[in-house]
């Protein structure tokens, strides 16, 4: 996983007003913590944070630069508003060279499974423990010519070395299934509104 | 039509509709959703209607999740009754779903199909909507 550069500024006020000023500057409050060291209130710029996202994912080591000192530290959480999309806040932890951490990995399916099938994916990431500047990008899974009736569980994904699984090995990550009619569940529960129909209709006599 | 097995309270407040929803903002299953723009109670009645409108636009190899559930009851007096006298008997199940809520997700091959099943459940509900993609959910 890549090492990414911020120079980021320490907040003197704080409250939603200092946060809106902060965000209507582009910048986005953030707080950095761990290692019991008391918690550093943080602006980090929008533009660049954002960007580190979208091109690294939320793994991303980060290289803090607050006032001259240099710090790493791992995302941990993003609050994004929910309708406009923009970052509200940011959580991040520090994290020390060699240091082990764990953090989600993404999981992404490669190739097509084999005729009539069609597959599921149940888990859309995976916990591992890692060193923090060696984390995975992502696991791949192939399912290439797969059969009706194959499961690729959590334990089955190739990690590499000095990386150890954290979710259970049991859990199901990739489930390959014949193509489902859609159609005749729709038929089927068609009929229930027409029961439940009845049912209101005599609530309402009575 | 979905409702729920066993309640506390046959009859309830009414839900509050202030607020934006706290979770589920995000597509968590499939590759499209219908995401809330407004408050609404949407009642067992819509999301099936709903439900079904995406099944029969897609017919095979799709999958849809409902993320949810109508577990609030809202109760009406019968027409032409004076005030008074109690609360009314229980007449809908509603889900109480605030800006933001991902209701409807759905995988399926072809990009233009399942957005086209989503507009049409679209009309099913409500309130304003809007539909999302996983890959278009970047800040």
């Amino acid at each position: 996983m890549s090492e990414v550069r911020l120079d980021v500024e320490q907040r003197t006020e704080f409250g939603k007003g200092a946060a809106r000023r902060a965000r209507r500057a582009g910048r986005v409050p953030a707080v950095l913590y761990g290692h019991g060291e008391d918690p550093r209130h943080l602006a980090l710029p929008t533009i660049e944070f954002a960007r580190v996202l979208r091109e690294n994912g939320q793994n991303a080591v980060l290289t803090l630069s607050i006032e001259g000192r240099n710090e790493l530290a791992l995302t941990k959480t993003v609050a994004v508003h929910p309708l406009k999309n923009y970052i509200e806040h940011v959580d991040l932890l520090v994290v020390k060279r060699g240091e082990k951490v764990t953090v989600d990995v993404p999981v992404v399916v490669t190739g097509e499974p084999g005729a009539g099938a069609e597959y599921y994916q149940d888990m859309d990431t995976v916990s591992v423990e890692a060193e923090a500047l060696h984390i995975p990008e992502q696991f791949e899974v192939s399912i290439e010519g797969a059969e009706v009736g194959t499961q690729i569980h959590a334990s089955e994904i190739q990690l590499p070395p000095n990386v150890e699984l954290v979710t259970d090995g049991e859990y199901l990550v990739v489930n390959v299934g014949a193509i489902q009619d859609a159609d005749t569940e729709g038929d089927e529960s068609a009929e229930e509104p027409a029961e439940a129909g009845e049912e209101s209709g005599s609530s309402d006599e009575s | 039509m979905l409702i729920p097995r066993k309640v506390k309270h046959r009859k309830q407040h009414r839900p509050h509709r202030g607020g934006m929803s706290k979770g589920g903002t995000r597509i968590s299953f499939g590759d499209y959703g219908i995401q809330a723009l407004e408050h609404a109670y949407v009642t067992n009645r819509q999301i099936e209607s709903a439900r079904i409108a995406i099944n029969r636009h897609v017919k095979r190899g799709g999958k849809v999740w409902i993320n949810i559930f109508p577990d609030r009851p809202l109760t009406k007096k019968p027409a032409e009754v004076r005030m008074g006298s109690g609360k009314g008997s229980p007449e809908h199940w509603v889900a109480n779903v605030k800006p933001g809520r991902v209701m409807f997700e759905m995988t399926f091959p072809n990009e233009a199909q399942a957005k086209e099943a989503l507009r049409r459940a679209m009309h099913k509900l409500p309130m304003k909507c809007r539909i999302v993609s996983r890959e278009g959910g970047e800040f």
